[in-house]
């Protein structure tokens, strides 16, 4: 049986229930950054940390708090850390708390860790809330719109998939080192033995199949001269969006003036 | 003038150390059905790489000689407008996948999206290939986890939404189990009954029997045999050739060593019972 209903949805903008998710895709990228750049100009970890929140909260609003908190804690936890400790040790400064050898921790170097550290939270917040909250279709599609030229938004599909394959690829060969008995579970020490034989025979496979893909897509017509149409339906901004969005960057923008003049 | 022609052509892949198609020369009529066929590595997914324009523009290489598609040479056609003219199904269905789209339903109309086909027009289409390949229980999953030969009748569908005069496909059904395999060559009959000129390598050699108006058969890179598959299929010393021969072809052939042969060689089942029949009826008269 053909489900009709499904045909259908192809006919009118691809809605869900929720707002947020409905956002054109490069305003939800908009309000990100521009909640982002906050950071940029106030300069105070906990202005940061706020942010952090923010998208936390607009993570919940889009109702994929699930499906964001994980990786983002993933991400943020290892990156995050590593800026802290970067900054921390090798910042030189006035107030020494501790020396040793290149060690050199400073109050300064602490401070700007702690900075750079909240910085990086709110850097994955924005990528992973993209990840979440955004189809790349539609991401594609709506930068098509504005000029974006077809191949280039053909490149941002394919890598992204590319990144999707290798991980599943991963996973089989991990699954199969399993069974036969080598350890992949554990330290990070462990899992780095247990993942660097699979890394060549991962990327070789890459980089055939991407051959025969060049193919695949040239017998659909990719290179076509015809300027491409779209089956998906992106729904045209609607007039509270747009103001919805302008709101938000004036509001932004004032933010960032005050923390410049303050 | 013939539709594909080719002219004296022969190939060797970069580095290779003998020619992957050597002097070739055939000319395929417009709306005929082609089985090309004959042992692994003779040179059949090259002939067809050939044909769709990737040799030597993708694969570089030595060609040398003439391929003419609807009388114009290969090298003066534009990549794009060779698309719109021949579609290719190629042996790996795994690699057929585009990898971008979500659905089936938008895999299909990915190489309609490209031809710039309107919306109201592409969900037409791709409903109707839907329902001629009998995948409308898969319009709505993911095409990168589809099983192979899921896989294989999706790429399929692909292609021939995107309405092309000419069809080269190779080895449709390597992942298909009966029921699959007969629905491909269903529609495959019926896409020539549409007036495409099909060429199809397929090792499932009764069905080439049954489908083909004409067969290739191609040894090491060279054409050894060709013509009318009864023709074609009626000269058993093939077998000698590695090339595989229908059954009923090899029992009409022992008809014809025992000195009783069919009025016509049969070479699939329909027409060996109408044969038989036809003997039996004519002892009864006696
Ligand atoms: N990309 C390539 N580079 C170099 N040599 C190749 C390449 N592809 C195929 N060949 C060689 O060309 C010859 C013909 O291969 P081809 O794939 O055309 O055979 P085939 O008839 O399609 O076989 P099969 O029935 O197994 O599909 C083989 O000897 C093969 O090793
Ligand atoms: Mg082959």
């Amino acid at each position: 049986m053909m489900d009709e209903t499904f045909i259908n949805s192809y006919r009118s903008p691809q809605l869900s229930k929720n707002w947020l998710l409905n956002l054109n895709p490069l305003n939800k990228i908009n309000i990100y950054i521009a909640l982002g750049l906050i950071t940029l100009f106030f300069q105070h970890w906990q202005v940061n940390v706020v942010i952090t929140l923010v998208f936390i909260l607009l993570a919940v609003a889009a109702g994929r708090f699930k499906s964001f908190i994980s990786p983002f804690l993933k991400l943020g936890l290892v990156i995050g850390p590593f800026f802290f400790i970067v900054r921390a040790i090798f910042w030189p400064g006035e107030n020494m708390i501790f020396n040793y050898g290149i060690i050199n921790i400073t109050q300064e170097g602490i401070d700007l860790g702690i900075q750079y550290a909240t910085i990086m939270l709110v850097v994955c917040g924005i990528l992973v809330l993209c990840t979440v909250t955004i189809k790349a279709e539609d991401l594609t599609y709506s930068l098509e719109k504005i000029g974006v030229p077809h191949n280039i938004s053909f490149m941002i599909l394919s890598s992204l998939q590319l990144i999707i394959d290798l991980k599943d690829k991963t996973n089989v060969i991990m699954d199969s080192q399993r069974s036969r008995g080598i350890e992949t579970e554990g330290n990070v020490f462990v899992r780095i033995k247990a993942f660097v034989p699979v890394l060549s025979p991962l990327f070789l496979g890459a980089i055939s199949g991407a051959e025969e893909k060049t193919i695949a897509m040239d017998a659909r017509a990719f290179s076509s001269a015809n300027p491409n149409t779209h089956l998906r339906f992106l729904r045209p901004t609607p007039a509270l969006e747009k103001i919805l969005v302008i709101l938000v960057d004036i509001l932004i923008l004032g933010l960032i003036i005050l923390g410049v003049v303050l | 003038m013939s539709y594909i022609e080719l002219k004296n052509v022969s190939y060797r892949y970069p580095l290779a150390e003998t020619d992957a198609l050597k002097n070739i020369n055939y000319a395929f009529e417009e709306g005929k059905l082609y089985g090309i066929i004959g042992e692994n590595g003779g040179g059949k997914t090259t002939f067809c790489d050939l044909i769709k324009g990737l040799i030597p523009s993708f694969y570089g290489g030595d060609l040398t000689g003439e391929v003419f598609i609807k009388g114009k040479e290969i090298r003066e056609w534009e990549s794009s407008a060779l698309a719109s003219t021949i579609g290719y199904i190629f042996q790996n269905p795994f690699t057929q996948i585009s990898g971008i789209k979500e659905t089936v339903f938008e895999e299909i109309a990915l190489g309609l999206e490209n031809l710039g086909v309107e919306r109201e027009e592409i969900i037409d289409r791709v409903t109707s290939v839907v329902r001629q390949l009998k995948i409308e229980h898969l319009i709505k999953n993911n095409p990168n986890k589809l099983s192979g030969g899921q896989r294989q009748r999706v790429a399929f569908a692909s292609i021939i939404a995107m309405e092309t005069d000419i069809l080269v496909i190779d080895e449709p059904t390597s992942q298909l189990d009966p029921k699959g395999t007969s629905d491909i060559f269903e529609i495959i009959h019926l896409l020539k009954e549409q007036g495409k000129t099909i060429l199809l390598v397929e090792h499932k050699i009764d069905l080439i029997a049954e489908y083909a108006d004409e067969v290739l058969v191609i040894k090491q890179g060279e054409l050894i045999t060709n013509g009318k598959t009864s023709d074609v299929f009626s000269n058993v010393n093939l077998l000698n050739e590695g090339v595989n021969i229908p059954q009923i072809a090899l029992l009409s052939n022992d008809m014809k060593e025992q000195g009783k042969p069919f009025d016509t060689f049969a070479i699939t089942r329909s027409q060996a019972r109408e044969q038989i029949l036809k003997k039996g009826s004519e002892k009864i008269c006696h």
